[in-house]
């Protein structure tokens, strides 16, 4: 039994420092989940073989041969509770123990890594950069580790990024976290993963990876740029960027609210009976209070939105281009 | 009261015998479960293709709350706790009743009261659009009527702490002379475990929900930021019960299977105590898992390494299960009858729903596929195939004794396959998803993915044919099956040593116990 436990011991001991090293090699998270997913792949494909065989096996092997027969009288052993006991502990504590790692690397931000504010509301991401630039649903990073502070206006929401195998939730009042390693330049997707209304599956936005030359030469003209666009253009854009388009199309198909196509200088019946011209009052108090004026047959769930006037202008400037 | 058994409809609503409460109680969760299983195949139909094919994002919102909340609070917890509990308890320690029959009763209303309150969540205006689980400030915030989510849980609440106060009570004083602790039907430990965390969890869930009706339409603050409170506060007192339900479901689950394949293994359970002792870890450790469903809601690091080890090391005492059940059919004398198809599925099945389990106990695993289809494939490989798969055998195996009747074992044989492959194939495409990163409770899920969506969709009509098919098979027998006699599996359990269908008071003279119900091949007996 003393050799036992001294065996033991030891044997954890050096499970627990291998693991450690064999995560802690490898510098980005992402990378590291595939090992972890690897492992557990196989062990489990392992476990479910020694359930599944001895199963099937059993049932032939074993299958009634008279009516009135009984099995052998066996009340158990203590020999196979121990087994059984004994090497599931151990896989769950390698398991485990890599697992453990793997959260080390996923929540311990390197020192140089690019930090960008994000906030998100219902539907969309705000990113806040310390350049004083700020991006709606478009992360635009420099190669190399990144760290997103996140915080939500409103509700609770998710920042996911599959490719880098993160995501954390956004939670309003409480600012959260997390980092991950762009390698290379690239597009890849942002969804929201917790729900957070009708939107919830058009929250998407796009992490763009650039080369650091890029970005600079990126954050540079960001300024210029955007004060050059004509109203309908900036406009374009901010429906696009804000999620109006999750629930109000483009194309005259109904989602969740009534599709901007010929919306401009129509009419619409209200939930009273009553009707009102879509002009540019109309569109104001609408994206302001939303619930003020409720067009029959929608559910109001839309959230106001606190834009600058001339964000207002210009989308209704853009509205009025759609025909 | 005398032991003239009332008749008529009347009967039937005023009863506190537990044999018509338990039926009572199948009845209900069955509509509930056919429901739950219509608003699945609306679901799976609007997923066919990545655009709006019939209802779009806010009916689906309102289906996947509906579904969930029916499956798990109206369907799996009932037909266990209500149903099989009620109907076994009793007859498996020997006791006449149970020990407050009128509170079964109000049990029953209350829960009846509480799902048609949840269905209304789904026809009235204000349709229920805040997922199951309810979280804050969404459910403040939306249109949807969340008062009536809240009410539901409260009767339910109700219910189920009445049921489970009744049971424990009936377990721990009514036992027959002779039936001790080691002598219970493993079926009837499961049931103690589960009752025992409902009587702890639901007051926890009741209070989740009543701070919630307060922030809402009492101006209250305890899940508003901006006034000092914590949204994520609901997420840690929600969960505390809503893991430990998964729980309530399982044990008594495992205690069906112990039944099952003692039975037709004609051979005593393997590992008795092993198996008695594994269940009560489960009960406990199963309160101390609840933050895995926080792994990224951004509480602190070290609370998410602790919640992992409680949670993955319930893996040791589930596999103990299972592998003891492997050790019953080793050298048995196996009968593959309807209900045993349904248990040996199980086993299988199971353990993939466990393996994925694992994985989303591993915190740095989870990190990647937490809130995707991955978790998604996962409950309902634990939920849908293993666990209502093995409720509807349960059914079958205890059916000649409720009804006198025998079911047609032919279509009950067919309706097993045909859900086995249909959920087995439907579920597959899931994991994939899950692992590409694709959250769930989206209406729309990316182009690239749609052939996999088409095969999930059939598949899952296909699962839904063998459980309408299973169900019509129980209905016709009861009308029309063959006379099975009181013992037609020749089991040694207490239940079957009684007429079928039991007579209104059970046992005419309570039985002295002198041994446990799984002596099968005894030396000497």
């Amino acid at each position: 039994m003393y050799r036992f436990v001294i065996t033991a011991t030891t044997s954890m001991a050096v499970l627990f420092f291998i693991f450690f090293l064999t995560v802690a090699e490898a510098v980005d998270p992402a990378e590291s989940w595939q090992k972890h997913y690897n492992l557990w792949f196989i062990i489990s494909i392992i476990i479910w073989l020694t359930v599944t065989v001895p199963l099937v096996y059993f049932v032939f092997r074993y299958k009634k041969k008279r009516e009135d027969e009984d099995g052998a009288y066996i009340e158990g052993s203590t020999f196979l509770e121990i087994t059984w006991t004994g090497i599931p502990i151990i896989i769950t504590i390698v398991l485990g123990v890599q697992s453990w790692a793997l959260f080390n690397q996923y929540r311990k931000v390197p020192q140089d890594a690019y930090e960008v504010r994000v906030e998100g509301f219902q539907y969309g991401y705000e990113m806040i950069y310390s350049e004083g630039i700020k991006t709606l649903n478009e992360l635009r990073v420099p190669v190399g580790p990144v760290k997103l502070s996140m915080i939500s206006k409103d509700v609770i929401h998710n920042f996911a990024i599959p490719k880098y195998k993160v995501r954390e939730d956004m939670i309003p009042g409480r600012m959260t976290y997390q980092w991950f390693l762009a390698k290379e330049p690239g597009e890849h997707m942002v969804y929201c993963a917790e729900l957070c209304g009708p939107g919830h599956s058009q929250m998407l936005a796009k992490v763009i990876v650039m080369e650091k030359n890029d970005f600079n030469s990126w954050v540079e003209s960001y300024k210029i740029e955007s004060s050059a666009l004509s109203p309908e253009e900036r406009g374009k854009n901010l429906v696009k960027n804000l999620g109006c388009t999750s629930c109000h199309s483009l194309d005259g198909e109904e989602i969740a609210g009534a599709s901007f196509k010929g919306y401009y200088g129509g009419a619409s019946i209200l939930e009273d009976g009553s009707t009102v011209t879509v002009d540019d009052a109309y569109i104001e108090e609408s994206i302001k209070n939303p619930k003020a004026k409720v067009v029959k047959g929608y559910d109001p769930f839309m959230q106001p939105y606190s834009l600058p006037d001339e964000d207002i202008k210009a989308i209704t400037a853009y509205l009025k281009t759609l025909k | 009261m005398s032991n003239e058994e009332p008749k008529g409809l009347k009967a039937w609503l005023l009863t506190t015998d537990h044999k018509k409460i338990a039926i009572l109680y199948l009845y209900t969760a069955a509509v509930f479960f056919i429901v739950a299983l219509l608003l699945a195949v609306l679901m799976r139909t609007e997923l066919l293709t990545s655009d709006k094919l019939i209802f779009g994002p806010k009916l689906y919102n309102v289906f996947f709350t509906i579904h969930g909340a029916a499956m798990v609070l109206f369907w799996m917890i009932p037909v266990l706790l209500g149903f099989f509990a009620n109907y076994l308890i009793p007859l498996m320690i020997g006791a006449r009743d149970v020990a407050f029959p009128r509170l079964n009763s109000l049990s029953y209303w209350f829960y009846a009261a509480s799902g048609v309150i949840a269905v209304l969540g789904l026809l009235l205006p204000g349709r229920l659009d805040i997922g199951w689980t309810g979280y804050p400030p969404y459910s403040i915030t939306t249109e949807a009527n969340t008062a009536l989510y809240i009410f539901a849980v409260h009767l339910l609440g109700a219910s189920s702490i009445g049921g489970a106060v009744n049971f424990i009570t009936t377990i721990i004083t009514m036992r027959a002379p002779g039936m001790t602790w080691g002598r219970l039907n493993l079926a009837v430990w499961g049931f103690f475990g589960a009752f025992i965390i409902q009587l702890i969890g639901v007051p926890v869930l009741a209070a989740a929900v009543t701070l919630l009706l307060f922030d809402r339409y009492l101006g209250t603050n305890f899940y508003d930021a901006a006034q000092g409170g914590s949204p994520v506060l609901y997420q840690h007192l929600f969960w505390f019960y809503a893991h430990p339900a998964v729980y309530v479901v399982a044990l008594p689950v495992f205690g069906i299977v112990s039944e099952i394949i003692s039975t037709f293994s004609r051979k005593k359970v393997f590992g008795y105590t092993s198996m008695v002792v594994a269940i009560m870890i489960i009960t406990v450790l199963g309160f101390e898992t609840w933050i895995h469903h926080l792994y990224v809601a951004g509480v602190a690091n070290w609370s998410r390494v602790i919640f992992m080890w409680a949670t993955i090391l319930i893996g040791v005492p589930t596999g103990i299960k299972i592998f003891n059940w492997l050790a019953t059919l080793h050298k048995g004398s196996i009968r593959l009858t309807t209900p045993m198809l349904y248990a040996l599925g199980f086993i299988s099945l199971f353990t993939i729903g466990g393996v994925t389990g694992i994985a989303n106990g591993l915190l740095g695993f989870d990190i990647h596929v937490h809130d995707t289809h991955w978790v998604v494939a996962h409950f309902h490989y634990v939920l849908a195939l293993s666990m209502t798969m093995l409720c509807i055998g349960g059914v079958y195996f205890w059916f000649p004794k409720m009804t006198g009747r025998m079911y047609n074992e032919n279509m009950g044989k067919l309706a097993f396959w045909i859900t086995l492959l249909g959920s087995l194939v439907a579920f597959m495409p899931h994991f994939k998803l899950g692992l590409d990163g694709i959250p769930r409770r989206y209406w729309s899920i990316p182009e690239v993915y749609s052939s996999m969506m088409i095969i999930s969709t059939i598949f899952s009509y296909i699962a839904i044919a063998g459980f309408i098919l299973a169900i019509y098979n129980l209905i016709v027998s009861a009308i029309n099956g063959e006379k099975a006699g009181d013992n037609p599996w020749r089991a040694k359990s207490l239940e079957w040593s009684i007429p079928s269908p039991p007579p209104f008071y059970n046992f005419e003279k309570i039985p002295v116990i002198e041994e446990g119900p799984y002596e099968y091949g005894k030396p000497g007996s």
